[in-house]
């Protein structure tokens, strides 16, 4: 029970303090704003350069745009209590690892679950791109094992958290990465074949690929291994990242260097 | 004011070149929308082309860094709690801010080299400046008239509390509208008037008029005429929005 309470409490107010205590003017710039323009600017920039469709650059950027969500939000949750100084006595109760941590991770799902759903029906609606309701559920189940993945990436920066002070850092330089290695907005088969091997690994990569097989008319059934290679992936991350929490957390007790800024 | 301005730009470019964050930002971006570009456009197709591209990319690094890092340097400011301290100095706001601009301008010369050195090294692209004299003045016309765009948003910056939130938001609108890797043509007719508005345009199409051939001196002097244009809009907007935060209170506000 207490469990359920750590989980529940320590994701509620991290989640409400990563936005300054859900501050629309935060929210909306990076969360809805940026997402949209980033549509738009990839949509235009393939039209360009006559690649793909403007539903194939929707679905990529839309995926990104909940991948920021998801691995920002997570590592920040992690990063933030450094900068506020309260990571030591974050990490000095005898509350349960994973329900302190996983109660972090579903907040930054639902929001780039969220992110992506405003970023989609607002670059669908400006692109005049038509989704059907049978494609809806589809292209939500692969956001939604899209945006766990994510989680548990973020899950992997944030624990660089308790040993520095530069999360946003790689979360940056991962996000951006993934704009290109994903396949969002270019095609794999134009990627290098050492850049395709190690994209198969990434998230977003079987996510993508399963909601562009969905916008082109195949069916649920058809994309379940992408969506289970997509799931796997993320419950790799994610142990990796409990992992390294653990790991991390114990080294910075030994050097004392949790509260070092 | 001369040695404020000066001190200014020196302190705003030692502490980029001490921030991780900025320095990591620098090298990844250029190199990911170059990348994207590169192989959308393909690199065997036209290397005239994909110099172009290299170059849209370095103007938008500058934009991105003017815009989100002057937000994030403003932000750091009124974390530090030393915004107050500038805003109550007695100089004019504008010598204080202007170098946070300008300087983060200059940096993004880095993604300059880097986008240019990426082309080079990885899709092979010719890098031939035909204009060289024009292309040397016309990288400081540009970064200039970016600084001053940016001094007009960093005016509302000094109001807003949440400023790297609304410039992270700012960049990919003047992206688009500014033609740096989309061309103006794919684009709704009514951004062409837009586009003339902001210095990225006028930047862009000085450095590679230079780079690449024809005529760079009328959009460098575009460049000039917008950077006087965005001074004196800035100065309005400053001392409007300065008065306002005092009023407010609400410098201190992190």
């Amino acid at each position: 029970m207490n469990d359920l309470r750590v989980f529940f409490a320590c994701g509620v107010t991290s989640f409400r303090a990563l936005f300054g205590w859900i501050n629309p003017y935060v929210f909306v710039p990076i969360l809805v704003v940026y997402p949209i323009f980033q549509i738009l600017f990839f949509v235009y920039l393939g039209r360009t350069a006559h690649v793909g469709s403007d539903t194939f650059f929707l679905i990529g950027n839309t995926f990104c745009g909940a991948a920021v969500a998801a691995m920002f939000g997570m590592g920040q949750s992690i990063g933030g209590e450094r900068r506020f100084q309260t990571l030591p006595t974050l990490l000095a109760s005898p509350a349960n690892r994973l329900a302190l941590y996983a109660g972090r991770a579903v907040p930054t799902v639902l929001t780039g679950f969220l992110v992506a759903v405003i970023s989609f029906a607002s670059g669908a609606a400006i692109l005049g791109v038509h989704v059907s309701g049978t494609e809806a559920v589809a292209l939500t189940l692969a956001l939604l094992a899209s945006c766990f993945t994510c989680a548990g990436l973020g899950l992997c920066i944030g624990s660089l958290g308790l040993r520095g002070r530069s999360v946003g850092l790689f979360a940056d330089a991962i996000s951006g990465g993934l704009l290109i290695i994903s396949g969002a907005n270019v095609p794999l088969g134009r990627l290098p074949g050492a850049v395709q091997t190690f994209a198969s690994l990434m998230p977003l990569t079987h996510g993508i690929k399963a909601a562009r097989a969905v916008a082109s008319g195949a069916g649920l059934g058809s994309i379940g291994g992408l969506l289970g290679k997509e799931l796997l992936i993320g419950c790799v991350y994610l142990a990796a990242g409990l992992a390294l929490v653990v790991l991390f957390e114990h080294e910075g007790r030994r050097t004392g260097a949790l509260d070092r800024f | 004011m001369t040695r404020v301005f000066v001190t200014g730009v020196r302190l705003q470019l030692l502490q980029l070149m001490r921030s991780g964050f900025d320095i990591s930002a620098m090298l990844v971006w250029p190199i990911i929308f170059a990348s994207i570009a590169f192989y959308l456009l393909d690199a065997k197709e036209s290397p005239r082309l994909l110099f172009a591209a290299s170059l849209g990319t370095a103007v938008m690094m500058m934009w991105a860094q003017v815009v989100v890092g002057a937000g994030g340097a403003l932000d750091n400011q009124r974390v530090f709690g030393t915004l107050e301290l500038l805003v109550g100095a007695p100089v004019p706001l504008v010598t204080l801010i202007a170098p946070i601009m300008i300087a983060s301008g200059a940096f993004g010369v880095y993604g300059l080299v880097v986008t240019i050195v990426w082309g080079r090294l990885l899709f092979g692209i010719p890098i031939t400046i035909v204009h060289p004299l024009a292309f040397a003045v016309s990288i400081p016309a540009c970064i200039v008239a970016i600084g001053l765009l940016g001094l007009i948003t960093a005016a509302t910056f000094v109001l807003y509390r949440s400023a790297f939130a609304l410039g992270v938001a700012m960049q990919y609108p003047v992206f688009i509208a500014t033609g740096l890797l989309v061309p103006l043509s794919v684009l709704p007719a009514w951004v062409g008037p837009v586009s003339w508005l902001l210095a990225p345009t006028w930047g862009f199409r000085a450095i590679k008029a230079a780079a690449l051939g024809g005529s760079p001196w009328p959009a460098i002097g575009m460049c000039a005429v917008v950077s006087v244009a965005y001074l004196a809009i800035a100065l309005v907007c400053l001392a409007f929005f300065e008065r306002l935060a005092r009023s407010r209170a609400s410098l201190r506000l992190a």
